[in-house]
């Protein structure tokens, strides 16, 4: 892959992402003047994740990286706009959620009911494999974006 | 510890004080009856809305102690559970605890943003009790930002978008389109006549998994799986997951617990609706 046909996959990520996390803050109903920040953490995330995979990392590890990102825009930008932190960090998470691999672990669940000892096993095997995906970049996410909290802000106990 | 001496500017009469272990640091004068029956009212108040609209546990702490405090009390000992909460607040020698249930209603975050941003407010002097309680009314009866079409136009492009995300061809993307937007305006009206969380769940998951395994039925493009998998996403329990998450690497292990088992429901509910619909439909899914 070239340096233009990766830059056209990114641009094209970052429409759709950014697309995903504005209609979910549609959906929240984050108020209008946060709208941008919004499609920003949403399209910056996603698109970082896709750069680090097609630099070859697993989903798991770029998903890490990538809603770490977003952590740290959420702060940014929630400082700029007096915003609470969470408006910015679930819409960056939003377009990360693996819809696809819960679905197929769902799918791969539902075939084992229905199938003998015998060829459940490929369908266990299956389902597990998406299941496992799912929860890693499930908890990726969760812990990406709570990073910059636990890093920056610890505060000191009252006795 | 020694207990630390209350200065001459309280009106509380020294002897009073003696074994009062836990004098805070900077002691103000002592409210009366109404100002501490006032605040503790207000800041339960504002908790409330933060907590029934999808704010996560410590800023629910944060915000109820900051603007007690800035409102006049000493200190403010607060337990969020998921379903209520518990307020004592201190002035002087004097304290007052409250107990409000908190039904959760959605999630709101032009509320959680509102409420939050008077925190600044009440700190810097701008609000004070009546002030605070009039924006507090003011933004409990606050309507939706945005007209009902319009979310359900945009939901149904978020999924849309996620389905080309996730590589669907054109003729998926519009059905994956149809699917979450008709879906979303079943579930508002669900909401709107206040069915059971989890059955608006099913349903809306059984319509939008019934218009794509339809689809899927006429051959309307290519990637099935990637319709049927992305037209539910409008489901997704993000903001519950979120929190969880949150609540849970900060400590405040029974909200984060009950808000992941909450999120994990959703899932299954999800699951349900969806399966029902490819039952139906006679769709393998694969």
């Amino acid at each position: 892959m070239n340096a233009a046909e990766l830059l056209w996959l990114l641009a094209r990520d970052a429409f759709w992402s950014g697309l995903a996390a504005l209609g979910f803050a549609v959906l929240f109903n984050v108020p209008r003047g946060l709208l941008p920040g919004c499609v920003l953490a949403g399209a910056a995330g996603h698109a970082t994740r896709t750069l680090l995979m097609s630099a070859g990392l697993s989903i798991e590890l770029s998903t890490l990286f990538a809603a770490t990102l977003v952590g740290v825009a959420a702060q940014w930008l929630s400082r700029r706009t007096d915003s609470p932190t969470a408006i910015f960090g679930v819409a960056g998470a939003i377009p990360m959620v693996p819809g696809v691999y819960a679905y197929q672990t769902m799918i791969g669940l539902l075939g084992v009911a229905s199938a003998t000892p015998e060829t459940g096993i490929a369908l266990l095997a299956e389902a597990g494999t998406y299941a496992v995906k799912t929860a890693l970049i499930l908890s990726a996410i969760a812990m990406g974006i709570a990073a910059p909290t636990l890093l920056f802000q610890r505060p000191r106990p009252v006795n | 510890m020694p207990s630390r001496p209350l200065d001459s500017a309280s009106q509380v009469d020294p002897e009073r004080l003696a074994g009062y272990e836990r004098a805070p640091a900077d002691v103000k004068p002592q409210l009366s009856y109404e100002a501490l029956r006032d605040i503790i009212d207000l800041s339960l108040w504002a908790g409330q809305l933060l907590l029934q609209h999808g704010a996560d546990t410590q800023m629910v702490e944060e915000t109820i102690h900051r603007l007690g405090t800035a409102l006049g009390c000493n200190w403010l000992d607060i337990l969020v559970s998921p379903n209520a909460l518990v307020i004592t607040a201190h002035s002087g020698i004097e304290f007052r605890t409250k107990v409000r249930r908190v039904v959760s209603l959605g999630v709101n975050m032009a509320i959680v943003t509102e409420v939050s941003r008077l925190r600044l407010r009440v700190e810097s002097g701008e609000l004070d009790r009546v002030g605070l309680r009039a924006e507090l009314k003011r933004i409990s009866e606050s309507r939706s930002h945005y007209n009902r079409w319009v979310v359900v136009g945009m939901v149904g492009l978020a999924c849309a978008a996620f389905s080309r995300l996730s590589g669907a061809d054109w003729p998926s993307f519009s059905l994956t389109f149809l699917a979450a937007a008709t879906a979303m305006f079943v579930r508002q009206e669900l909401n709107h006549r206040q069915f059971n969380l989890f059955l608006v769940v099913v349903v809306t998951a059984f319509i939008a998994g019934a218009i794509a395994c339809l689809g899927i039925v006429l051959q309307i493009g290519a990637q099935a799986q990637v319709a049927l998998a992305s037209s539910v996403l409008l489901l997704v329990p993000g903001v519950p997951l979120i929190n969880s998450a949150e609540d849970l690497i900060k400590g405040h292990f029974v909200t984060g617990i009950v808000r992941g088992v909450t999120g994990g429901i959703i899932a299954l509910c999800i699951a349900l609706g969806l399966v029902l619909a490819m039952f139906i439909f006679g769709v393998s899914g694969l």
